[in-house]
């Protein structure tokens, strides 16, 4: 307990250091920027920004990834309230309420609501993963092979929770995913397989490429096969951003309420922003002493949505850094710039000295949502402004980033070769329903798969009984039917949502079904 | 059902049989884990082809262009080709050059007006140089000319 208590202070001591507040300072506002383009998404943004980190401490790293992931989540709500079209599927509930009050010259207000509703939504999220987190990892030490590969069949099953609109399809996506990631050198035979002659290949297909080609290069082929929209122009605005305490009173309850569900959503597997700012949205409207101004410019309606929405942001961070499971497409992406600092998602992140990298990115999540509400309320009127920057711009700018992202890894032109590769594979998938969230989720656990199982075949000479010999392989065998069986529940959680708050999943915003693009 | 999942479904198959190939010429202890995934990929393909038939009797079939609605080829192939070609380029003539020679030719095609068309190319190129040159240090390609 004291050790932790020493490792939480040791944490914010290091956020500190100047570098980290750079990076907490400069992700946060790249975040934003991000958020607020209707045609990028969070996942994107860190996927295009993960090779920027290369050469900084694991922890600072780690920093400038989640002050983009949290940036990106408020930012939508900019021009979800200003222009009426989401930034990221996350903002949709709030672009409800939120552009009511712009038509009614209360966009400073609404714009105020969300970025302080989100501060508390993120810095709720904090005290779940100080909290669950190592409780977690200490679990997760006691893994075995066989555990690890229950682990890794139980994150698989989360595919059938990101899939799109078939869960079949999502399946295939994961079994492909899967096949990609026997590419390289057997882990126990030291055999090439499936290298095509490329010695590039030797450790498998770049995890980081085929991140930035799946989600970032892929949503530039997307916009540049429709007409190039003319977004409408933002609304300025004079009207205050601060709320009065009378206001901040009135959304006190529903930003509490919307933290619990976004948390709760965040730690599901499957499950991420758009559904919980949904629910949030709902959970405000219900528990409202001012029903009747739902759907005319309720404060409490941007409140509820954009506070579950970034509470989500701390709860997701927990099955990644404690199990190596990310739920979805955002974690998963973040768990590649952990991979590539040659950091081990799972328990032993909480371990030794690596534990004191840990608490420092626990710190700095903290600090990230001051940041948020500092550079969210100063920025608001700049941000406003760049959320209509035109796709034609996008497209060849984002096309640039992904190139020379995918180059800088390994210094290797037969990155970017792959990038393209799985960016032309993600536009595919997109167009054809299968899904680029569970390829990566089998990318990334497809080795620790198979290696847990090989290994464990191997201690027991052949028998699989050893796969079923623990208590705790039982619990990952329920969990794992239970991850199959949720997105049938997900699936309705999430249309009861939509309907009863009256809105629709954004088209505009350029991404994939929403689960996926958080 | 639509008929475009017909080609989605060949290329799966096509991508099991390319891997099938390869992994019988494998070392048999090595063989193992790959075939348990392609006879994986392979069963769930054929569950979504009898979902597909079920589909087709229940409720008809459709093209599945509905999903490219919009679609532009006019812009989209270019522009795709544009990006193979700037990797050629740059393969050749250097980072610099074909980043330069890329945003000017997709944003002309796009017809972004000059002014932002220059203000644009020259924002990238001095991110990009500022981020990965200065602070990154990462030597961007040269080309083989100029080696």
């Amino acid at each position: 307990m004291l050790e932790t208590l020493a490792l939480m202070g040791q944490g914010f001591i290091n956020a500190l250091l100047p570098v980290n507040i750079l990076a907490m300072a400069a992700g946060t506002t790249i975040g934003i920027v991000i958020g607020c383009l209707p045609g990028l998404s969070a996942a994107m943004g860190v996927a295009l920004l993960l090779p920027m980190t290369f050469t900084m401490d694991a922890s600072t790293g780690l920093i400038m990834l989640g002050a983009i992931y949290c940036g990106a989540i408020f930012g939508g709500s900019i021009s979800a309230i200003l222009i009426h079209t989401p930034g990221t599927p996350a903002s949709a509930a709030t672009a409800i309420e939120g552009y009511q009050m712009t038509l009614q010259g209360r966009a400073g207000k609404a714009l105020g609501t969300a970025c302080i509703s989100s501060f508390f939504g993120g810095l709720l999220s904090c005290i779940s993963l100080y909290f669950f987190a190592p409780l977690l990892a200490q679990l997760a030490m006691k893994f075995g092979s066989p555990e690890y590969f229950w682990l890794s069949i139980f994150g698989l099953t989360i595919i059938a929770g990101v899939s799109s609109k078939s869960m079949v399809k999502g399946l295939i996506s994961g079994a492909l995913g899967l096949l990609l990631s026997t590419i390289g050198m057997d882990p126990m035979e030291g055999v090439k397989r499936f290298m095509f002659g490329q010695s590039s290949l030797y450790e498998g297909i770049n995890t980081t490429c085929a991140l930035i080609g799946l989600f970032s290069m892929s949503q530039a082929l997307i916009l540049a096969e429709q007409k190039i929209k003319q977004r409408a122009r933002a609304t300025k605005f004079s009207d205050k951003m601060m709320l009065t305490k009378k206001e901040m009173k009135q959304i006190a309850p529903t930003v509490g309420r919307s933290w619990i569900i976004g948390n709760l959503i965040g730690i599901l597997p499957g499950a991420g922003a758009s559904i919980a700012c949904f629910l949030g949205y709902n959970t405000a409207r219900q528990f409202s002493k001012e029903k009747e101004k739902f759907g005319h410019g309720s404060i409490e309606g941007v409140a509820g949505s954009e506070a579950a929405n970034n509470a989500v942001t701390g709860g997701s961070l927990i099955p990644m850094l404690t199990l190596g499971i990310p739920g979805e497409s955002v974690t998963a992406v973040l768990m590649g710039g952990l991979i590539i600092q040659g950091l081990t998602p799972g328990p032993d992140l909480f371990v030794g000295e690596t534990a004191k990298m840990t608490y420092t990115f626990f710190a700095g999540f903290v600090l990230i949502q001051f940041f948020m509400l500092g550079i969210g309320l100063l920025g608001c009127r700049g941000f406003a402004q760049i959320s209509r920057l035109s796709d034609a711009i996008l497209i060849p700018a984002v096309s640039v980033l992904c190139v020379v992202g995918s180059y800088a890894i390994h210094k290797n032109f037969v990155d970017v070769v792959i990038m393209m590769i799985f960016g032309v594979l993600g536009y595919l998938c997109r167009k054809f329903d299968l899904n680029t969230a569970a390829i990566v989720l089998a990318l990334i656990l497809g080795p620790i798969g198979e290696k847990g199982l090989r290994r464990s075949l191997a201690l027991s000479g052949g028998d699989p009984g050893i796969l079923f010999s623990t208590p705790v392989c039982w619990v990952l065998i329920i969990l794992c039917i239970f991850g199959i069986l949720s997105p049938i529940m997900m699936n309705r959680m999430e249309k009861n949502a939509v309907k009863q708050a009256g809105g629709d999943i954004p088209g505009e915003t350029g991404d994939d079904p929403v689960r996926t693009s958080d | 059902m639509k008929k475009t999942d017909i080609g989605v479904v060949a290329f799966i198959y096509a991508v099991c049989l390319l891997f099938l190939v390869m992994t019988l010429r494998l070392p048999s202890a090595a063989q193992t884990y790959p075939l348990f995934i392609i006879i994986l990929l392979s069963a769930l393909t054929t569950l979504y082809v009898a979902q597909m038939a079920l589909a087709a009797k229940k409720s008809g079939i459709t093209s599945g262009l509905e999903d490219f609605e919009g679609f532009l080829p006019k812009q989209f192939f270019p522009i795709l080709g544009m990006v193979v070609v700037y990797l050629v380029i740059m393969y050749f003539a250097g980072f610099y050059i074909a980043t330069l020679l890329f945003m000017a030719a997709c944003l002309l095609f796009l017809k972004v007006p000059k002014w932002q068309i220059l203000l644009s190319t020259a924002v990238i190129l001095v991110l990009v140089y500022c981020a990965f040159t200065l602070f990154l240090k990462v030597k961007l390609p040269m080309g083989l000319l100029f080696k």
